[in-house]
């Protein structure tokens, strides 16, 4: 079984933490997923395929100029934020 | 019999002729949703004041299929200052301040949104149990679940409460609870609609579609929302066909196909029981009511192993996408914002406070498959699958019209019900051979073909890229050889 260590980590790593008995049922639906993940490995025809990052290949694909299209007003970018302070959102102190 | 249960075309025609108003439509369907709230959690949000002020100015909509229409809305796309929460605590105060263009197209059409409605958190699940405002329940039986992520739109249609509603769909979340809920639910072909303020779980497997009671229906409703936005780079170009002129059910000459190893018996010996039995018995049905609608149907191989694979293809895309599409849920520039000492320590608590268990588990699996380690492993493996799968699929779809398959090996669960073997055949071939159509954004329908244990049961039709039009037409043949069409739920309306 894949450790709560590894799993701390990876959970970490996104920001973000899980308790003791969150872990232990990752952990256990860890089992079943890898085994379920094996089946992409068992697939001889993969070797060789380009992975598909897109559904189809889309033919009108126009590039824009680097121009400004849309932009926002600073009070509806704010409007949802909690904490601002005139344009800004405030944050805790980053210096010293 | 009220109006507010008739088709939309219905619906419109009393309209028109003075025989009920948009504001009695309204008001009805926001009584039923009062009404029905308690049972099944359809609603997060119900409008009725935005309901009220697009009533007041309706005069200056431009007379169309869908003016003075009630719908409702899934969660998780932004509305302008309407409360949009993806049904997570991490979003429980957000209130975008801009429109979805889909959105924006059905004011424009001056469709009466009634409310938002519930979903798996963030999109993510496929139970409609994981809304952070609690379960969806089953309108055909409250002890079961109606499926998701699209859980709210659903039950509201299969209700009564609205005659539409639009969802999104990244594995099957429109088809599944559509299927579960004896109503029809569309996923067109990838970028036909703009997913443009949709909050993205899978970007290259999100779409936008919807949920109705008819075939036709639903054609109203892509003519309303489809098109290119220039906000959203993925959108095709409009063709400017309107689909509900082109529904005319002539069928004679399709061709169709299904996937042998998806229906054989053979397959579920294991696990077969009287309600799979029954939904096979009534596959083999359809195959002959296509075959009366002068359709020629075909049973097509498909390697079993690469089958069995498209449930992890779609949990390894899906989770590495969504790890990256939710880090801007952070709590800092909108959401609830825990305490910290530092920058990181307010989005980590955020975080940590903001999002459910289930959330956790698969953006940790997210973070396992996008390890430098595993990448090859299983991301680009899992991209190799994914275009193996496309590329037979879109030449199957050269040579055919359509692939039909039954929608699930299974009636919608109870709540209680025992979790399935997620390793076995009828886990991994029945339950979830629909991301097909999400893989190659193919154009995919489920329409209701009966019942088992008193529980509805649908057919899935899939075509390939925008052969919209086909997919939509097959459905509407077959829907006529059959009583499911306009049907709202028993469990929730027996005053009516």
């Amino acid at each position: 079984m894949i450790s709560k260590e590894l799993l701390k980590s990876y959970a970490n790593k996104l920001m973000f933490d899980m308790n003791d008995d969150e872990y232990e049922t990752l952990a256990k639906e860890f089992d079943v997923i890898l085994k379920q993940m094996d089946l992409i490995g068992e697939i001889e025809e993969i070797k060789g395929v380009k992975p598909m990052t897109f559904p189809f290949e889309l033919d009108d694909v126009e590039y824009r100029n680097d121009e400004d299209t849309r932009t926002v007003s600073y009070l509806d970018a704010l409007s949802n934020a909690k904490d601002i302070k005139g344009r800004e959102v405030k944050v805790p102190k980053v210096v010293d | 019999m009220s109006y507010l249960d008739l088709s939309i075309s219905e619906m419109k025609k009393a309209i028109d002729e003075g025989k009920v108003t948009p504001t009695s439509l309204a008001k009805e369907s926001f009584e039923r949703a009062h009404k029905y709230q308690k049972d099944i959690n359809s609603f997060v949000t119900l409008t009725e004041k935005n309901a009220l002020n697009q009533l007041e100015n309706l005069d200056s909509v431009e007379d169309n299929p869908l003016k003075g229409i009630p719908y409702a809305l899934k969660d998780n796309f932004s509305t302008k200052g309407i409360l949009s929460t993806a049904s997570s605590n991490i979003l429980k105060d957000y209130v975008p301040f801009f429109n979805a263009t889909s959105v924006n197209k059905l004011y424009s059409k001056g469709a009466i949104l009634i409310g938002k409605t519930v979903l798996d958190e963030l999109a993510m699940g496929g139970t409609g149990t994981t809304g952070h405002t609690g379960p969806v329940k089953n309108p055909w039986d409250k002890s079961r679940l109606i499926g998701g992520s699209s859980a709210g739109s659903a039950s509201s249609v299969a209700a009564g409460i609205v005659p539409f509603s639009i969802g999104s769909d990244t594995g099957d979340s429109i088809r599944k609870p559509a299927a579960y809920g004896g109503i029809v639910g569309y996923k067109p072909t990838y970028g036909l609609v703009s997913r443009f303020g949709l909050f993205a779980f899978a970007s290259s497997l999100d779409h936008v579609g919807c949920f109705t009671r008819n075939v036709s229906d639903v054609a109203y409703v892509i003519d309303a929302i489809k098109g290119k936005d220039e906000k959203d780079m993925t959108s095709l170009p409009d063709d400017n066909i309107k689909f509900s002129e082109h529904l005319d059910g002539n069928v004679k000459g399709k061709k169709l196909f299904y996937l042998k190893e998806i229906v054989n018996r053979d397959n579920y010996k294991d696990s077969m029981d009287e309600e799979l039995d029954e939904i096979l018995n009534n596959f083999d049905e359809i195959i002959d009511k296509c075959k009366n609608l002068g359709m020629e149907v075909e049973e097509v191989d498909f390697d079993k192993e690469i089958l069995k694979a498209i449930f992890p293809t779609y949990i390894t895309i899906s989770c590495a996408e969504a790890t990256s599409n939710n880090s801007n849920l952070t709590g800092i520039p909108f959401g609830p914002r825990s305490k910290g000492k530092s920058i990181d320590e307010v989005m980590f608590n955020s975080r940590t406070e903001g999002f459910s268990e289930l959330i956790k588990r698969r953006f940790v699996l997210g973070s396992y498959i996008l390890q430098k380690e595993n990448q090859e492993k299983l991301f680009l493996n899992a991209g190799r699958i994914r275009r193996i799968i496309v590329e037979k699929m879109t030449e199957l779809f050269k040579e055919y019209d359509g692939m039909i398959l039954p929608a699930s090996g299974s009636i919608a669960p109870t709540f209680r019900s025992e979790t399935i073997d997620k390793l076995s055949d009828r886990y991994l071939l029945l339950e979830n051979h629909m991301a097909i159509g999400n893989f190659g954004g193919f154009p995919s329908i489920t329409i209701p073909c009966g019942f088992v244990k008193n529980m509805p049961i649908g057919l899935s039709i899939t075509s390939g890229v925008k052969k919209d039009l086909d997919v939509l037409n097959i459905a509407y043949a077959l829907e006529s050889t059959m009583n499911y069409k306009n049907q709202i739920a028993g469990g929730v309306n027996d005053e009516r």
